[in-house]
């Protein structure tokens, strides 16, 4: 499915202004209020970055960051390959009972009868492949600013705009909402247990297992092991501070999809087949980047 | 007159080709293209991080955002609120870049000073570093004062 090496204003501009995961991430605004406009047109995407609006200027900028995407050695487009991954669901249960992942209107009530809730553990993987995907994502994208582990915790906690919504919608939709309020303690116990049977079969960990600069998964798990000790306490502080929790989020979902009951399981598992948060906002996140370097080097 | 209507017609055929296809942009060359001087020598981003202003300049929280090869970004905060978006970029090899600063009539110390849009200033440290300072809300003056703020002499020392 990956198209990563399309021009990034392409890719800016291929992003739907209304879909399902639209809608999905415009209802956690509560959280994060204001950070994420939906933003699709990339000269928009270069005045938002600039806050400039002579066009000679904006063209300049608006090449230069398309220049920088397409040298495949500044990392960018295997960011993206990796937010694009994270959302893809082929061979995950149940996505032939989807007809249409980016039809706004298609009837998600129905489309839950068709679906089998993951198990605990296996939504803790799923959950803990993510975080490892965004990691990557971001060293991929930022580089490892400042000198210290504590610069890299500060860059990473310091998510805002795209980043902050990515954030906010990876704790909602696949932690707190299929895991709970102890979702922290559920991840941390679905990695400690994981065998190289759970996680060599995680589709999607088998795709993204190749960028990470680990040779095996025995230490593909390490890494795993060692980025959530790293992150959760951001993880942490970003859901309590923001509001993120199981009730406040189910009631927004209700509210949007008309899920009547508290099947919370079927309706986080729902989501991770409609929703491509990674995505979407990756591609985001990627081309604010690229904008801003670009807008300090010409 | 008939040439005339056959000639909008062949248009009208031609506009309707455009449109079955992709809709041309104005980002299209750009998207064939590579930055050129992406081959030459670039210094490793974490060497410049030593010369930019102190984490509390002016009460403010200094945040790395950004380190590649050739590039360091950070974002000075207050409130939790981005105030102003601080670069280093090795622009050594980048002639057009350096060539805006030829008809500097402003200075930082000894560096030519430039301001870029309406929310930006630069200066060119020995005819290498390009230090930016962007900003949506800080005037011209309040940017160069912070561009003040950098290690611009230990920048420019070989």
């Amino acid at each position: 499915m990956s198209d990563s090496d399309k021009p990034l204003h392409t890719l800016v501009e291929e992003l739907p202004e209304s879909s399902m995961t639209t809608r999905l991430l415009g209802l956690l605004d509560y959280a994060v209020p204001g950070e994420w406009q939906n933003i699709t047109n990339f000269e928009a995407m270069v005045k938002n970055v600039t806050g400039e609006d002579d066009q000679s200027l904006i063209q300049s900028v608006g090449e230069r960051a398309i220049q920088l995407y397409n040298d495949p050695s500044n990392g960018y487009q295997r960011a993206v390959w990796i937010y694009q991954m994270l959302d893809d669901t082929q061979g995950i249960f149940g996505m032939a009972a989807l007809g249409n992942k980016l039809s706004g209107d298609f009837d998600f009530l129905s489309f839950l009868g068709d679906i089998t809730p993951k198990a605990d553990t296996a939504q803790a993987v799923d959950a803990g492949v993510k975080l490892v995907g965004e990691l990557t994502a971001f060293c991929l994208v930022n580089g490892m600013p400042g000198d210290s582990i504590g610069d890299f915790a500060a860059a990473f906690g310091n998510a805002q705009k795209e980043d902050a919504m990515r954030l906010a919608a990876f704790l909602a939709f696949d932690c707190v909402l299929p895991l709970g309020p102890d979702f922290l303690l559920k991840l941390s116990d679905g990695i400690s247990s994981l065998s190289d049977s759970v996680l060599g079969s995680n589709g999607r960990f088998a795709r993204i297992a190749s960028l990470l600069p680990t040779p095996d998964l025995e230490s593909s798990k390490a890494l795993i092991t060692q980025n959530f000790d790293a992150t959760k306490g951001v993880l942490d502080k970003f859901a309590s501070e923001k509001g993120i929790e199981q009730s406040s989020v189910f009631g927004k979902i209700k509210g949007i999809l008309g899920a009547a009951d508290d099947k919370l399981d079927y309706v986080a598992a729902g989501i991770d087949l409609v929703s491509n948060h990674f995505e979407h906002t990756g591609i985001q996140s990627v081309a604010r980047r690229v904008i801003s370097r670009a807008y300090g080097e010409i | 007159m008939k040439l005339f209507t056959l000639l909008m017609g062949v248009g009208a055929f031609a506009v309707l080709l455009t449109g079955c296809g992709k809709e041309p942009s104005r980002w299209d060359q750009a998207a064939t293209q590579t930055v050129s001087a992406a081959a030459a020598p670039k210094v490793e981003g974490a060497k410049l991080n030593a010369f930019f202003p102190a984490d509390g300049t002016d009460g403010m929280s200094r945040v790395f955002s950004q380190e590649k090869d050739g590039f360091v970004e950070a974002k000075l905060k207050k409130d939790g609120q981005d105030v102003a978006t601080l670069s280093i970029s090795d622009a050594s090899a980048d002639e057009g870049v350096k060539s805006k600063f030829a008809s500097a009539s402003d200075k930082v110390g000894d560096h030519p000073l430039v301001t870029v849009g309406k929310n930006q200033s630069a200066v060119l440290v020995a005819n290498k570093y390009q230090v930016k300072v962007s900003s949506q809300t800080l005037d011209p003056d309040a940017r160069k004062a912070l561009l003040s703020k950098f290690d611009l002499a230990g920048l420019s020392k070989p």
